[in-house]
């Protein structure tokens, strides 16, 4: 229930949003707020709740394709946290634009809320072709709102950033199709099962589109030409959204969807860690270069999402949780500075940093948070950037002490942008040619603060993030495996009864769960992982073997012609 | 009777911290600013109250030290690290001078700041500086010691950068953090090579020991001892970072910038001596590393020397007294580099005294100028400031390593142990020597120029000179009391060793492994003190015939060197400039218009093909309707056609 | 002479080549209109004649589709002449060649 709600209510609030009044802001953005905080509040039960499932519900056949594609959502703690930060900015965002007084704030919301929808989709899907609607569907909303509020050159943003992204996303489509033709739904182990059985060259090859659509998403050098203008010319709350939740659908992309189903080898794994490396020091030589404000920040985040991938790739036993807490911190972090880069932009009229300066006279409050908020994003211990980056270098430090130190340059270098870009546009003389907009508000002030207050919480205790991880190792493995033994009894049960029985789809034998679990073992994966990413997968299916069994005795009392119908989709099914 | 737990010290200036911030952020927006009395009494108490636990701790401390594990911090795979503190001989030292010098500078701050407009959020910074400096050196493994490590760094960066008006101050700050970070660079690499050799636990300082006492006692030292020397060079790597040696000094004469009482709690007393903590908190390690010890020798001799040579062309008061701590920090690096452990923490010790004095004195005299720091137009201050000069003359005594003074007790020590540590002993011997003689004269040049002679200022500002209020005064005799008597702590030609005796726990194994290689003769102390005394007055008489008699140029804009001791004084600088920042620029350069047009251009021709292809495309596309018309009617009796012909392509 | 099937449908043929043709050939556009209907009611006729090779009892359905077939041109008509209205009154035109505006 809580997934679906998560996933479709925004839906809801934006249809709810339309509803509103277009000329009274005010109560739009009540009302949006309440949404906003019930968004919020899910999300935060939905990581407490740890690895829940939906009832997996049968949604449309793809012609030429052998199952059916699921409405089926699943949430882990890594999709959890995501889940998270794509609900808490969004709120901030919505906080964070009445401010700016937008006048159309009501169309603003509606696209924040379709925006969340997407990006909750994208990180609960279970189904893959369910992620790759939304993955894509997430670009739409974003760039509509980049084209009607962004800045000067917004249309051509807006455009840059469609095209790039749908483009980059387009091979995997057609990859996925071709694999759904050769699997028997469209679930993570079946692909994963299917794609053993493809010859080398075709593995490859889907692998390379895959990759691709995650590489633009994330973005990874040299994929990263949308980012910056994108960024820069969205609306600063979207830019937040779009930093701190929405690139880490790439991320999120590489270890829920790259890892479990394709086998990696040595040297795919090594280029994509030296690429994420490449991009950490890509971005934060850009970032030293750059003269906009929030093209600081764009090349900011791409670096430190550069080492998140490379973290990624480095398939250590302490990635996931490393990487976890690394992409929950940049969120905050990035998405904090970008409001406040907003704010900054509000108040002084520009966004150039040869402009700015003094604020700190200006707006105390404002400059004690955007301080604060940039030291943070240096990784300073008692952050929770540093227990990300840390254990990332850690991980990396296994890939050899190369990988390292080349990540501890791009920390280096994270430190001489940063405080470059605080002394810029806090410190120094005011320029005094300010427009004097509207200062931080309250509310907008209070909720940084708790950003950067849940910053320093994860900072001293990471294991309010990382043991959501954990918390799929005991209770609920045992809980599938109940319930999958309940679907073997009850198999048992009725195999006399029902002819039919070998003809229904299976749960995994367990040849094939020995096969999957040693193509798992072959790309790094650690015991406790696979065991929970096996069980994970095996509840699945059982639960789908489960549900078309009990409709195939419903259908058995039903009328004789109706039963051979059943008989023969099922068999035509199973055949396939 | 039950004893305080050790959170409590870490605890009082954290509260403190955000007390004081919440004053400053709230009191921001008014116009006249918190009252300065409330402020002040919480941010002298809380170190104050610090201090009182440490004390109570230190006198009831067992031999063997006291241990708490506070709670889990990191616990991932691969990698498990706990929140615990260790209250040892080394941290008591270490607490004991951190607290009580912090809670002095406090008050000392309490007149100097006054009416200064960020008043409560200077002791905000002050706070959490001397929470992260007791997390620190409280801390029982690496990994909260790091926390510690660039928390000082931050708040040194806060600091230095306080008036952030002046953009020269906030680049200085820069400097500073990004200087730092580089060396810390080196200590998160250091802890990963540790984890590499004996796993996430080894981070812990004891078990660190027990490990290498393992090595020791199975007899594998040369199985680990490249990975040792690794991990040695890059912890050292990141002491010259915080410890502003050779070659990560050049930030240290820049955070001159900040309010001189930072200069003295944080640049002088005790964030820069954090290095040699680290080296002699992980002495049982260092003791294994040959090599690495040479290395730590040499670089801490060419510092100590540098140093002290650029001291002699500086006119900023300030500045001289920042070469004169990097020199002395060169001291105790020599020291820890032939494993006299005791001796370098012994030298932080009186250090801590004597130079928080003289900056202190340093402050006080730039109060009563009105914010002038160029000694060229300071002298015969005297008469006008007698107690300033009373203390800073107490210290300048110490600092020369002048007979009973406290300089002189650790200084002869390091020497002597220098002398005796090896086959290249006598060698850092007499560079040690002579470096001494040079302190005695940049000191004494500092003294005469400052206090003696006539005043070389302007006639107005002569008659604002007035001695400083109680409130800064009070401070500084103490820390000159200190700066006389801290070295009876240790003075063997006279019996009293309380000072090794209490070190003894904690670095005596790493000292008696070292003393094992380099059996060395007896020798007799008394000649090494006769030595060092005779440096000091040489030094003294040298700058009195230089200094005293001869007429002092008339100071123009700049407090900088001029010409070429310019350039040579800040020759590390270059160094940077060239290394560094020179490189990363042109690196960033070729990202920008070399890498990122390249792909624009590649971007670019792949629009411009999908536009041509496009245009291609729309020739079909005609004007006239009804030829388009046409066009469709056309198209569907083709499909027709192919329908009917082939029997469906499906 | 009974009227045979084949000889509606020949009819229908013309009727639609000659609707077809109108609407292709002519350049004002309220002769293209009429084209279009004269070919839908091309195809009413081609209904009727296939109905009436049926059985009574299923010949209905071919009769009936025509009905539905008239109320969409009706409509189709209706919304056609409204657009028609609005074009001339933005052009002061019902030439066809003059409206390009789509061409990219």
């Amino acid at each position: 229930m809580l997934l679906h709600l998560l996933v479709l209510a925004p839906f809801v609030a934006a249809i709810l949003m339309a509803a509103t009044s277009k000329e009274d802001p005010k109560s739009s953005s009540r009302l949006a707020f309440i949404f906003g905080l019930a968004f919020v509040v899910l999300s935060v039960m939905l990581i407490a709740a740890g690895n829940k499932a939906t009832d997996p519900i049968e949604w449309f056949r793809i012609p030429g394709c052998k199952g059916p594609v699921y409405y089926y959502l699943y949430s882990h703690g890594l999709g959890a946290w995501m889940v998270f930060l794509s609900t808490a900015l969004s709120l901030v965002a919505l906080v964070s634009a009445r401010v700016t007084a937008c006048k159309n704030y009501r169309n603003f919301a509606i696209g924040i809320f379709s925006l969340m929808g997407a990006m909750n989709g994208t990180f609960l899907a279970a189904d893959a072709v369910l992620f790759f609607f939304f993955f894509e569907a997430m670009v739409i909303p974003a760039a509509i709102l980049i084209a009607s509020y962004g800045g000067k050159e917004s249309s051509k943003a807006a455009m840059t950033f469609a095209i790039y992204t749908l483009v980059g996303s387009a091979p995997m489509m057609v990859a996925l199709w071709y694999l759904l033709t050769k699997a028997d739904n469209s679930l993570l182990l079946s692909l994963a099962v299917a794609l053993q059985s493809l010859p080398a060259g075709a593995q490859t090859a889907i692998l390379a589109s895959f990759l691709l659509a995650f590489l633009v998403k994330t973005p990874v050098f040299p994929f990263h030409g949308w980012q910056a203008i994108t960024y820069a010319e969205a609306p600063a709350p979207l830019s937040a959204i779009l930093t701190g939740a929405m690139s880490k659908a790439g991320v999120f992309g590489f270890i829920a969807w790259i890892l479990p189903i394709f086998p990696l080898n040595m040297s795919i794994v090594s280029t994509m860690m030296w690429l994420g490396l490449a991009t950490a020091v890509y971005g934060a030589l850009m970032a030293l270069r750059a003269t906009d404000g929030k093209k600081l920040l764009a090349f900011s985040s791409m670096s430190h999402l550069g080492i998140a991938v490379a973290g990624v790739f480095s398939l250590s036993e302490a990635m996931l949780p490393a990487v976890l807490v690394l992409l929950v911190a940049h969120g905050l972090c990035a998405g904090a500075q970008f409001f406040l880069m907003g704010i900054a932009e509000r108040m002084a009229g520009t966004r150039e940093l040869d402009k700015l300066g003094g604020l700190s006279g200006n707006s105390p409050v404002f400059s004690t948070l955007f301080g604060a908020l940039g030291v943070m994003s240096l990784a300073v211990p008692g952050t929770a950037g540093f227990v990300g980056e840390f254990t990332v270098l850690l991980s990396l430090w296994d890939m050899g002490p190369f990988a390292a130190l080349v990540m501890g340059f791009s920390m280096i270098l994270s430190a001489a942008y940063m405080l470059r870009f605080i002394q810029k546009v806090i410190f120094g003389k005011a320029s005094g040619s300010y427009d004097n907009g509207p200062r931080t508000s309250g509310l907008e002030g209070a909720s940084i603060g708790i950003m950067a207050v849940l910053l320093l919480v994860f900072g001293f205790h990471p294991a309010f993030v990382t043991d959501s991880l954990h918390l799929f190792d005991e209770e609920t493995v045992e809980q599938m495996n109940d319930a999958g033994k309940a679907a073997d009894g009850e198999e048992a049960a009725e195999t006399d009864e029902d002819a039919d029985e070998d003809e229904l789809p299976q749960a995994m034998t367990p040849d094939e769960i020995a096969q999957l679990d040693s193509s798992l073992k072959a790309n790094g994966f650690t015991d406790e992982e696979r065991k929970s990413l096996i069980t994970q997968v095996v509840g699945a299916e059982a639960a789908l073997a489960l549900e078309s069994r009990v409709q195939a005795g419903l259908d058995a009392e039903a009328s004789d012609d109706a039963k051979t119908n059943d008989e023969a989709l099922n068999k035509e099914a199973s055949n396939d | 009777m039950t004893q305080l737990p050790l959170w409590l010290i870490p605890l009082f200036p954290l509260v403190a911290t955000i007390l004081l911030g919440t004053i400053a952020v709230i009191s921001s927006g008014s116009k006249k600013g918190p009252a300065e009395g409330i402020v002040g009494a919480l941010a002298v108490l809380f170190p104050a109250l610090s201090f009182a636990v440490v004390a109570v701790l230190a006198f009831g401390m067992p031999e063997a030290g006291i241990r708490e594990t506070l709670c889990n911090w990191i616990d991932i795979p691969l990698f498990k690290a706990d929140i615990g503190f260790m209250f040892d001989g080394l941290s008591r030292i270490m607490l004991l001078f951190v607290t009580g010098i912090g809670t002095l500078i406090a008050l000392y701050s309490t007149g100097y700041m006054h009416g200064d407009r960020g008043f409560a959020r200077f002791f905000a910074y002050i706070n959490l500086f001397l929470f992260s400096m007791i997390v620190l050196v409280l801390s029982d493994n690496l990994l909260l010691t790091f926390l510690g490590w660039e928390g000082v760094g931050l708040c040194s960066y806060l600091l230095i950068g306080f008036w952030n008006k002046d953009l020269s101050n906030c680049k200085a700050a820069n400097k500073a953090f990004i200087v730092n970070r580089v060396g810390d660079i080196g200590f998160l690499l250091g802890m990963l090579c540790l984890v590499t050799v004996g796993g996430s636990g080894i981070l812990n300082y004891d078990a660190l020991s027990a490990f290498i006492q393992m090595i020791l006692t199975g007899g594998h030292v040369e199985i680990v001892l490249p990975v040792l020397s690794l991990t040695g060079l890059l912890f050292f790597f990141g002491c010259t970072g915080k410890s502003a040696q050779i070659p990560l000094l050049t930030w240290l004469p820049d955070a001159m910038a900040g309010p001189t009482p930072v200069s003295a709690l944080i640049h002088a007393a005790t964030m820069v001596t954090s290095g040699v903590y680290l080296l002699a908190r992980m002495g049982s390690m260092f003791a294994l590393l040959p090599v690495v010890l040479d290395i730590i020798t040499v670089i801490g001799m060419l510092t100590a020397f540098w140093a002290a040579m650029a001291g002699l062309f500086q006119n900023d008061i300030k500045k001289v007294l920042a070469y004169s701590t990097i020199s002395q920090l060169g001291y105790m690096f020599m020291a820890a580099g032939v494993c006299a452990f005791d001796a370098s923490i012994f030298h932080v010790f009186t250090h801590a005294f004597f130079k928080a004095a003289l900056f202190l004195g340093a402050g006080a005299v730039i109060h009563s100028l009105a914010g002038e720091q160029d000694m060229r137009k300071m002298g015969g201050l005297i008469k006008k400031t007698p107690v300033t000069a009373c203390v800073m003359i107490f210290a300048f005594f110490a600092i020369i390593g002048f007979p009973g003074f406290a300089g002189f007790w650790s200084k002869d020590l390091i020497l002597e142990r220098l002398f005796v540590s090896g086959p290249m002993g006598p060698t850092f011997y007499v560079i040690g020597l002579f470096t001494a003689i040079i302190t005695a004269v940049y000191m004494g040049r500092l003294i005469i120029l400052t206090f003696f002679g006539e005043y070389r200022g302007s006639k107005e500002s002569e008659e604002h000179i007035h001695e400083a209020p109680a409130s800064m005064l009070l401070p500084m005799v103490v820390l000159a009391f200190g700066a006389v008597f801290a070295g009876y702590l240790w003075a063997e030609s006279i019996g009293v060793t309380f000072f090794s005796d209490t070190l003894a726990p904690v670095v005596g194994s790493a000292q008696a492994y070292a003393a094992t290689l380099h059996p060395h003769a007896h020798v007799n102390p008394m000649i090494f003190a006769g030595l060092g005394t005779l440096a000091a007055l040489l030094g003294m008489f040298i700058a009195y015939k230089v200094y005293g008699s001869a007429r002092v140029p008339a100071a123009k804009g700049s407090s900088a060197p001029e010409g070429r001791k310019a350039t040579w004084t800040f020759f590390f600088d270059y160094v940077h400039k060239y290394v560094g920042i020179i490189p990363v620029q042109v690196l960033a350069w070729i990202c920008d218009v070399v890498v990122d047009k390249i792909l624009q251009a590649a971007q670019w021709t792949i629009g411009a093909i999908a536009t041509i292809l496009g245009d291609g495309a729309t020739v079909v596309q005609v004007r006239k309707v009804r030829l388009q018309v046409a066009f469709s009617i056309a198209g569907v009796v083709a499909l027709v056609a192919v329908v009917l012909l082939t029997g469906g392509l499906i | 002479m009974e009227l045979q099937p084949i000889y509606i449908q020949i009819l229908a043929l013309a009727i639609f080549a000659l609707g077809l043709m109108t609407a292709i050939s002519r350049r004002n556009l309220f002769f293209v209109l009429m084209g279009v209907e004269l070919a839908l009611n091309a195809v009413n006729l081609s209904f009727i004649g296939f109905a009436k090779t049926l059985p009574a009892d299923m010949s209905v359905a071919g009769q009936i589709v025509p009905l539905f077939s008239i109320a969409v041109a009706a409509a189709e008509a209706c919304v056609g002449f409204a657009m028609l209205i609005l074009l001339f009154r933005k052009k002061e035109s019902v030439d066809s060649d003059n409206y390009s505006n789509m061409k990219g």
